[in-house]
């Protein structure tokens, strides 16, 4: 099981959004961080990878190209997290789940169903909200309910536009780390747009740093967060040192804004 | 929660709860549809009645008429049309994700009125032509012309619900600048007719135009309750419903068509009753939550109801005088809408 992303551009109207964007070959049990500024493209290839937006190039995953997949089938196998949490209506999260489980009728029985759905709401501590309506939750809850609509599914790849951007400290890593060991353990691939380098440094095998619908770099993160790189993306001075843990620490010092203006 | 029935338990108990309070409000459609039978100034008691629904004969002819010919079919064209803007209101309220949304914002009843003015102003005596039927066919000429126009809209605009509802409100203003220009031809005769029509009437309607409604609503319904899942996930918003695969344009343009129609066959027989395709489904919502297994049939039975009450109203509030139940609605929704708004905003 592998993703294969090859020469990849698209365009809004007549603006290039992304240009002969390609990754590295992604094995199964591999999780890769987006990076890059706003209006980088990194939604845009989400949203090309989930099938949503036309793309030339070359996008499959699992041997099914995204391009000759009819969309039930391929949403059978990728699952997506929206930058958006959703709605803040009446409806409770469990009342969510179970519809988008009935909509893509997912065979399983009602207590099977109930039973996953509260295993997911226990990871990301949502159980005493299951029957509250999802307009008095906060924007965090929210999206935690978001990521707990992909779970739902068992996808085989993940792909997580900003799972974590509402979230408190406890949340962010407790969401990486809950998707970093389902990744490892049951062999899928997870791919996630995130802002925070730090994040993405400690839990992600591969990054891919992405600038104006272009890819500046990508590979382990020891290789694409350098001082260079760090500063032609994101304007800004920063420190890269070692964890000693097997990833870096980015240590941003102060904005570039001479360039960042002129970029 | 402890164990992992407990959600499987909770859930539960809120459909069960939601399917005692949705089959309560069937139980006063039924209770609202006698009272109606029972209104009119012909003094026939409920034993009278009651016999006369069981075994006709007994009846004299007098009330045999005044029953099977006049309170029966206005009763029953009171649900269809109820039940059907209530349906079509629900279903473009989820699928537009606006809450002020009824079938009217799409301009089917504007585009409707248009036809009745055309009928009642311009050709008011065509020999040969049997002109009760002229009016209800312009009149759903008219509002079907507005669905499709819609749809097309729909089509051309990628499912993009802004472009819609702006398109719908358009709409309304175009056709009513049409109407208003009839009116300003119509001669004192044909110029109350276009108001009266306008206001909406469910005197005027017979066993036919009851069959046609009801066929529409019973044709249309199943397609709504097919998709009850998908328009629940749709409440979550569009992007998650997107995300899980759900070809959000296509359901758009779907439950937009049907609603469409649906509303342009209500209005076309009784004129342009307002309020119930917009207010039904708040109340249905207020009292079932957001899911629509419950909710789309529950939107149904509070349009009909709303328009039961309303229909019993018009025929009991001044003895011997017949209100038009368009008046009526809003003022039998309104205190009962605002009742359930603050009991929420209280327990809240």
């Amino acid at each position: 099981m592998r993703l294969k992303v090859q020469s990849v551009s698209t365009t809004y109207g007549k603006k290039t959004i992304l240009h002969d964007v390609s990754l590295p070959n992604i094995p199964a049990g591999t999780i890769v961080g987006l990076l890059g500024p706003n209006a980088s493209g990194k939604s845009t290839l989400m949203k090309c990878l989930a099938g949503e937006k036309k793309c030339d190039g070359h996008i499959s995953f699992d041997k099914l190209n995204v391009a000759e997949t009819d969309q039930k089938h391929w949403f059978n196998k990728v699952a997506t997290m929206p930058q958006t949490p959703p709605s803040p209506t009446a409806l409770t999260p469990t009342e969510l789940m179970w519809s988008t489980a009935r909509a893509l009728a997912l065979p399983i029985s009602d207590r099977e169903l109930a039973r996953n759905i509260e295993r997911i709401f226990k990871d990301l501590g949502l159980v005493q909200f299951a029957l509250s309506p999802l307009h008095t939750l906060s924007g965090g809850k929210r999206q935690l309910v978001g990521l707990a609509l992909a779970l739902i599914r068992e996808p085989e790849l993940f792909l997580l536009d900003e799972p974590t951007s509402a979230l408190d400290l406890h949340w962010k890593i407790s969401v990486l780390a809950l998707v970093h060991g389902k990744v490892k353990s049951e062999g899928k691939i997870a791919l996630a747009a995130l802002h925070d380098l730090d994040l993405a440094a400690r839990y992600c095998d591969i990054l891919v740093l992405l600038k104006q619908g272009r890819i500046v770099a990508s590979g382990p993160p020891f290789e694409v967060l350098t001082s260079q790189n760090i500063e032609r993306v994101y304007h800004v001075e920063t420190e890269i040192s070692d964890t000693g843990k097997g990833y870096p620490r980015i240590d941003v010092i102060a904005p570039l804004k001479e360039n960042h203006e002129n970029a | 929660m402890t164990n992992s029935n407990d959600l499987y338990t909770g859930f539960s108990q809120l459909t069960r709860r939601r399917v005692v309070v949705l089959s309560s409000m069937f139980i006063a459609l039924l209770v609202s549809l006698w009272l109606d039978i029972l209104a009119g100034p012909a003094g026939l008691s409920a034993g009278q009645v009651l016999k006369g629904l069981i075994h006709p004969d007994t009846l004299e002819l007098r009330y045999q008429i005044i029953l099977w010919d006049v309170r029966l079919p206005d009763a029953l064209i009171a649900l269809a049309v109820g039940a059907a803007l209530g349906l079509s209101g629900i279903e473009t309220q989820t699928v537009l994700d606006n809450p002020l949304a009824s079938p009217f914002t799409l301009g089917v009843s504007s585009a409707a009125v248009v036809g009745a003015s055309i009928a009642i102003v311009l050709i008011p005596d065509i020999p040969n032509l049997p002109t009760q039927f002229i009016l209800p066919f312009l009149a759903l000429s008219g509002a079907l012309g507005a669905s499709l126009l819609v749809l097309l809209v729909v089509q051309i605009s990628g499912g993009s619900r802004q472009t819609v509802v702006l398109f719908g409100i358009s709409l309304v203003f175009l056709c009513n600048a049409i109407s208003s220009g009839f009116h300003l031809i119509a001669d004192e005769d044909a110029l109350q007719q276009v108001v009266f029509w306008t206001i909406g009437n469910l005197t005027k309607a017979g066993w036919l135009e009851v069959a046609i409604v009801s066929s529409c609503f019973f044709i249309i319904l199943p397609f709504s309750l097919k998709h009850v899942w998908l328009l629940t996930l749709l409440r979550g918003g569009e992007a998650h419903a997107r995300s899980t695969g759900v070809n959000v344009s296509r359901l758009r343009t779907w439950v937009i068509v049907r609603s469409s129609i649906l509303a342009a066959f209500a209005v076309c027989f009784v004129g342009t009753i307002g309020f119930v395709g917009l207010v039904g489904p708040h109340i249905a919502r207020l009292l079932l939550g957001e899911d629509h297994r419950m909710l789309v049939p529950g939107a149904a039975i509070c349009g009909a109801l709303l328009l039961s009450m309303a229909s019993t109203l018009s025929k009991t509030l001044i003895p011997g005088v017949i209100i038009p139940v368009g008046i009526l609605t809003a003022v039998v929704g309104v205190p009962l809408f605002l009742s359930l708004l603050f009991q929420r905003s209280r327990r809240q």
